[in-house]
């Protein structure tokens, strides 16, 4: 139980299609820069499956979820 | 799907009149070669007044297009992304705008719009997308009962949507709406006799309506300057990219993306969904009872519409794609449309299924930095469509064949006559 699970985008690649913040609002948001921002430092329990599942969809693959 | 495969060595997709055949004939087309050419070369179509290129491969299973399409730095944009031909680099960045843009320049500019579709922003244009389908709906209405009932979907519903949206988005005026419209038709025309009556004279054409475009930008972005708004347009006028400020011509490109892209393709996919739901009545019926199958179910009328039919890469080295090799230089086209209907990535894949899950279509593109800027956006339009529709056009029935668009580009509907009340 001790790992937390923390969200991160490459913004060098990121373009900001959106598509994560479509999956998991309250922990991306697109930013005025035009890059998604991750929320949230840890990713809360019940926001992992969606957490998951936004790096998997990522279309330009700038998102990774990892533990620790 | 039961008919009988054509063998896949007698295909050409570079052949206009192929485009033509009734969709079942091109899905045969296709489902050969996924099974026996994957990465079938073709010669290029011929285009006046234009060198005629090498040729390029089409790559149709879907397997294939994720690869293409997710390794940017190996099959690039640059070179042309929407035109099999070499375009001039003028018109090809005239044209392409950021569609034919390599990264870092593409990301950069892709990133000063991207926050204005993103969800949690689309959210404020929700309530007026409702709005503005109502009034459509209403108009609509009328024009059937002052007439014999029937209207036409894709000029009085399917089209004004995404039209007045992405107006309104980019603060185009009302009364300029309707160039807009008539002017994105032409440069996605892909050749079609209705739009494009003289082969000689398409490139022409084409280049007219980007300059009727640009005009109708070059006054909104004088006001603009003058005042900025919460538009699309301001934003274009204002931003700088590495410090400088866009150029006429980026503006003027990026500004006809924008109204192409918005209009055309959003179009394609209400109009496919109202025809598969006359195909298929129990998936329209099980959407009307159960109005939580939305999100799935469109994503399947994307799926099923794959409204923009393919992309071009173009190899930067020597290099393979699941087992093939290719050259640096080698042309490629992704057809969405065949990888939409991969037997190996979909089950049933010629099933309209709106509760489709998984449902790894492409759509709105294949994963990599080109994927559809305005798939958010889109997602809304057509669900409000459908859900407006369910709600207050219950009776609304296809009366006719849809008049298909005769392009390799854009999977188009013309026309799909309906009707309201229930034939009456």
């Amino acid at each position: 139980m001790s790992e937390a699970l923390r969200a991160h985008v490459d913004e060098q690649v990121c373009v900001g299609t959106g598509m994560c913040e479509a999956t998991a609002p309250d922990l991306f948001e697109v930013g005025d820069d035009g890059t998604s921002h991750v929320l949230l430092e840890v990713v809360p329990p019940e926001l992992v499956a969606a957490a998951r599942k936004a790096a998997e969809d990522c279309p330009t693959r700038a998102l990774s979820v990892s533990d620790g | 799907m039961t008919a009988l495969l054509p063998e896949a060595s007698s295909v050409d997709l570079s052949d206009l009149e192929f485009w033509a055949l009734p969709p079942e004939q091109r899905e045969a087309a296709f489902a050969a070669l996924r099974r026996d050419r994957p990465f079938a070369f073709f010669e290029e179509p011929e285009v006046p007044f234009m060198e005629k290129g090498p040729g390029y491969y089409s790559i149709v299973r879907h397997a294939d297009v994720e690869a293409v399409s997710s390794q940017p730095k190996l099959f690039c944009s640059g070179e042309g992304a929407t035109s099999i031909v070499n375009l001039p680099a003028e018109l090809n960045e005239f044209y392409g705008s950021m569609i034919s843009m390599d990264d870092p320049r593409h990301a950069k500019i892709r990133r000063i719009v991207s926050k204005a579709f993103t969800p949690k922003m689309l959210e404020a244009v929700v309530d007026s997308v409702e709005l503005l389908c109502e009034e459509i709906l209403a108009d609509a209405r009328k024009v059937a009962e002052q007439g014999d009932g029937t209207f036409d979907l894709v000029k009085h519903i399917s089209a004004p949507l995404p039209l007045r949206v992405i107006c309104r988005m980019m603060g185009i005026h009302d009364e300029d709406a309707p160039v807009v419209l008539e002017q994105t038709n032409f440069i996605l025309s892909g050749g079609d006799e209705e739009f494009i009556t003289d082969e000689s004279q398409a490139m022409m054409q084409i280049i007219q309506a980007g300059q009727t475009l640009a005009g109708i930008m070059e006054r909104l972005a004088e006001e603009r300057r003058e005042t900025a708004t919460d538009d699309l347009t301001s934003a274009l006028v204002r931003t700088e990219v590495d410090g400088e400020k866009l150029s006429y011509q980026e503006i003027a490109s990026f500004f006809i993306l924008l109204c192409v892209a918005g209009n055309e393709t959003t179009r394609t996919a209400i109009s496919h969904g109202v025809f598969a739901m006359h195909q298929f009545p129990e998936q329209k019926a099980r959407w009307m009872a159960d109005p939580s199958l939305e999100k799935s179910a469109v994503e399947e009328v994307v799926r099923w519409a794959s409204p923009v039919i393919w992309m071009r890469r173009t190899a930067t080295q020597d290099t393979e794609v699941n087992g093939h090799q290719f050259k640096a230089g080698d042309k490629m086209i992704m057809f969405y449309n065949s990888a939409n209907r991969d037997e190996k990535a979909f089950n049933d894949p010629f099933t309209f299924d709106l509760a489709r899950q998984p449902n790894p279509h492409y759509g709105f593109g294949a994963p990599g930095p080109h994927f559809c800027l305005g798939a958010n956006l889109a997602r809304r339009e057509i669900a409000v469509a459908f859900r407006q529709i369910f709600e207050k056009m219950p009776d609304l029935e296809v009366v006719g064949e849809p008049d298909r668009l005769k392009s390799s580009f854009i999977n188009g509907i013309k026309r799909l006559p309906v009707r309201l009340g229930g034939g009456a």
